[in-house]
């Protein structure tokens, strides 16, 4: 296919996205333009309508790929939808906030809780279920809201962008049409909004091609859940914890969690950050150990796991927030790293940006200006915001634990009582990958020594495999790969000697493991149709040389719950 | 306004999406006081253009030619440049079969006009005829018109008009107008053969009583055969897990588990089989479950029936040559 004819549509405000951010956007500008119109304001000259602003998802529905904890603070959403307490699925307010220092087998409570750990006033939820609730909102305001449709690439015009085309469907493996072949659309719209979550791989292109990043990297953690029904009186609904310690090391980032929610179901989870020394670290194996601590076993013996799912989130804070206006286009939540890194809340961040941007749009559109001169108001609508208020104050947080916890939790001390500032400001950071030591065993072509893979009992504790059935994840199988990597070269003779292929070890579905060729040659092979789009391997591959590209719109986990 | 309408039939068949389109057509000239021509076109087609004839419309016209016996694009849209050049219509409707995908954009190209293709409504604005598309997998509708001067071309879908409501000639029948059409052999550049249905190559596993199904445990594609050998002897089918396929080692539609088929045999034997859960779902009904695998902890060993712990590549063959032998 060389030349492709393409359906062009054409559309005031496109979001590529239908995540807190992405719905919040669309949402609270239907009912800026629903203001507007009824105000007679359409009389001014440029009429406006909700019709005229679309949503993509690459998710089968609307919240199939959202997830979170989640404990969500609802400054936000009471924002967005005042009365959100008689319609909102909130689940359950937190009733108790704990921080436990985990040792292998005995817990630690800290007789005060620590301020990022409170969380009064705060709700647990599952972000799939709020999600659909807003996506409800939107397409009943009138919003066009596509699922199933990914953002392939981006339409660039001039300094700016002006769209973006949709995946191709019924593609095969080897890049031939199928009988279904559909080429993408041309979306293209006044204003493009990125709304695609952590790592989206459109903001990738555009934060390279146009410069955008900020002073420091984005830096992400990695996330791993699964939620349980668990048998009656193990955990109070609204309980939350949150743990340190075992079994992360002192000289990684990271924690896990336990949030009571009704119904005797349990949300649990991991999260590292994807900046530690040893490529051969598991993730997904550190948080199977972890449920075996007595605490986490007591819970969950006699359960049942309902649902697993991987997520990586950004926290790179303030100092790695891309300039977020261009001619065209805004970057908003976590793709504009919108996200508290220090109380690891992004939900409400998320959503306030997306609010903002549509107040900067809809003025734009009544301007009947969209350049980056009247988009730059967005960033200054940030600055004015309790957003900038919250990030500014933990803008060092992360970064000071780049050396560990210790001299972490110093630091962090220090910034706490002098606002934020701490001892060096601002702080800088590398991108995660850098922290991988080379395996510095044996010459080229010895045996490496592999670790043994993790199996679990199937009772407390799983394969990746099992865990990945339980994440709903579902490809069309006979598509392009969607994970690309630019030298096949470099897993089978470089990074097999000096890392180990630690792109085996941190994916949490079991897409990538290194087979043999005919030739008893190291080869890799990507199981993409196992997938959970939490784009670790784009983040944290030491060569950077794995792009996370969309698959056919549909694909992906179905974290129904989540 | 004048309307012709591209009637399809292939081997003494209607294509009956062609009805369809002559209700559109139908409606399309109530709206806008418009007359019909149908067009039949092939050779030796003359009883269709009579069977058509008795429908509400103005006139039937008739394409005969040799060189139009078979389907071409080359002949199809050559005639039809004609047939629009001589009838001048304003309006080409087509119905959006794979034969007029292959041909019309070909046609409107070639007379430098455009085409919107696969439309399940119209209506009127003023005096603009405006056609409706699905987008987004039909969760939208986008309405289309033409700019510049007719002819226009559009295609409607099959099953977007209901052929059931093709009215009938009021006073009988429309009269039949040969059109003559001049085709050169040198002209068509491919040459049809015969038709033949493809053969449906995709195995119902779901009703073999016996499969034989590999896993990562066959080691290489060479080995399948092996795997074959057994299966023919045992009068089973072939199948195998998701890395087996992925690989293409075995087509895709002989893959067992919660991206490929759902079975349940009388008789399962998984060969090399670890028993990953998105397998199992796949075959955990089966009647009775063997399994040989080199490691005794493999899941599959959970669900089998009957287990051997052992190398497949010492057992296939002697399996084969044991049910070989029962058979003497």
């Amino acid at each position: 296919m060389t030349t492709v004819q393409r359906e062009q549509l054409e559309a005031d405000v496109l979001i590529v996205g239908a995540g807190p951010a992405g719905l919040a956007c669309a949402l609270h500008l239907a009912n800026l333009i629903k203001k507007h119109n009824e105000a007679g304001g359409a009389s001014g000259g440029t009429t406006l309508s909700a019709e005229n602003i679309y949503v993509l998802e690459k998710g089968r529905e609307v919240g199939a790929h959202q997830l979170s904890g989640a404990i969500m603070n609802p400054q936000g959403l009471a924002e967005l939808v005042p009365d959100f307490k008689n319609s909102a699925p909130l689940d359950t307010p937190v009733t108790d906030d704990a921080a436990l220092l985990f040792t292998k087998n005995s817990s630690l409570r800290f007789p005060l809780t620590p301020p990022p750990f409170k969380n009064k006033g705060n709700y647990v939820v599952s972000l799939n279920k709020i999600v659909k609730w807003m996506g409800g909102l939107v397409e009943a305001a009138g919003v066009n809201l596509f699922t199933q449709f990914g953002g392939a690439s981006l339409i660039y015009e001039g300094e700016g962008i002006a769209g973006v085309i949709t995946e191709d469907k019924g593609v095969d493996k080897n890049g031939k049409p199928k009988a279904n072949y559909t080429p993408g659309y041309e979306l293209r719209a006044k204003v493009t909004v990125l709304a695609e979550g952590t790592r989206g791989s459109l903001t990738k292109q555009l934060v390279e091609k146009k410069n955008l990043s900020n002073i420091n990297p984005q830096t992400y953690g990695l996330g791993i859940k699964e939620l349980w029904d668990v048998q009656p009186g193990r955990i109070q609904p609204g309980f939350v914890a949150h743990t340190l310690g075992w079994p992360i090391s002192t000289d990684m980032y990271g924690g896990g969690w336990i949030y009571g929610l009704s119904n005797n179901r349990v949300s649990i989870g991991l999260v590292v950050a994807l900046e530690y020394a040893d490529p051969r670290f598991d993730a997904h194996a550190a948080f199977q150990q972890w449920k075996t601590h007595p605490l986490l076993k007591k819970i969950l013996d006699g359960g049942k796991l309902v649902r697993y799912g991987a997520k990586s989130l950004p926290y790179g804070g303030w100092y790695a927030m891309p300039r977020n206006y261009l001619d065209g286009g805004l970057i908003i939540g976590d793709s504009g790293s919108f996200l508290d890194s220090q109380r690891l809340k992004g939900i409400h961040l998320a959503m306030k940006s997306g609010m903002l941007a549509a107040e900067t749009i809809f003025d734009a559109l009544k301007a009947g200006d969209t350049s980056a001169n009247t988009l730059s108001a967005f960033p200054e609508k940030v600055e004015q915001s309790y957003i900038k208020k919250e990030l500014w104050e933990v803008r060092n947080f992360h970064q000071s634990f780049q050396h560990g916890l210790i001299p972490g939790l110093f630091q962090t001390g220090l910034q706490f009582i002098s606002g934020g500032r701490g001892l060096i400001d601002p702080m800088r950071t590398h991108a995660g990958y850098q922290a991988y030591k080379k395996l510095n065993n044996s010459p080229p072509g010895a045996p490496q020594s592999e670790p043994e893979r993790f199996k679990g009992d199937g009772k407390l504790t799983f394969d990746r495999l099992t865990d990945v059935y339980h994440s709903g994840t579902r490809h069309e199988e006979d598509q392009p790969c969607h994970l690309i990597v630019r030298d096949l070269d470099v897993c089978a003779t470089k990074c097999v000697v000096e890392y180990g292929n630690p792109c085996q070890y941190f994916c949490p579905a079991a897409v990538y493991e290194m087979a043999q060729d005919y030739n008893g040659r190291p080869k890799l092979k990507i199981n993409a149709a196992n997938c959970v789009h939490c784009k670790t391997c784009d983040i944290a591959d030491p060569y950077q040389i794995i792009e996370w590209v969309v698959p056919e719109g549909g694909g992906g986990p179905n974290y129904e719950g989540m | 306004m004048k309307i012709l309408v591209i009637t399809e039939q292939r081997q003494g068949k209607w294509n009956n999406t062609s009805f369809e389109t002559l209700v559109a057509a139908q409606q399309i000239a109530a709206d806008t006081g418009s007359a019909i021509s149908a067009l039949v076109i092939g050779k030796g087609v003359a009883n269709f253009a009579e069977d058509v004839a008795g429908k509400n419309i103005a006139e039937v016209l008739l394409v005969e030619h040799d060189l139009l016996e078979a389907y071409t694009p080359d002949g199809y849209s050559l005639a039809l440049a004609q047939v629009i050049a001589s009838a001048k219509p304003d309006l080409v409707l087509f119905p959006h079969t794979y034969q007029v995908r292959d041909f019309a954009p070909k046609l409107a190209a070639m007379m430098g006009k455009g085409m919107i293709a696969d439309c399940v409504g119209f209506h009127k604005e003023g005096d603009k005829s405006v056609f409706v598309r699905q987008m987004f997998q039909g969760k939208t509708a986008a309405d289309v018109t033409f700019q510049g001067p007719a002819p226009w071309f559009a295609s409607f879908q099959s099953g977007a008009f209901r052929a059931d409501l093709l009215s009938a000639h009021p006073s009988g029948k429309a009269p039949v107008n040969k059109i003559v059409v001049e085709l050169k052999p040198e002209q068509i550049r491919t040459k049809p053969l015969d038709l033949f249905k493809e053969a449906k190559s995709a195995v119902d596993l779901t009703q073999a009583p016996i499969i034989v199904s590999v896993g990562r445990g066959i080691k290489a594609p060479e080995n399948i055969p092996q795997a074959e050998a057994l299966a023919k002897a045992i009068g089973g089918e072939m199948a195998a897990s998701r890395p087996i396929c992925d690989e293409g080692w075995l087509p895709m539609e002989r893959q067992i588990g919660s991206s490929g088929q759902t079975v349940a045999p009388k008789l399962y034997l998984a060969l090399g089989i670890s028993g990953a859960i998105q397998h199992v779902v796949g075959m955990k009904g089966a009647r009775t479950i063997v399994a040989i695998n080199k490691d005794q902890n493999a899941p599959i060993f959970e669900i089998a029936d009957y287990g051997i712990v052992g190398d497949i590549f010492e057992l296939m063959p002697a399996l084969t040559a044991a049910l070989e032998k029962a058979k003497t």
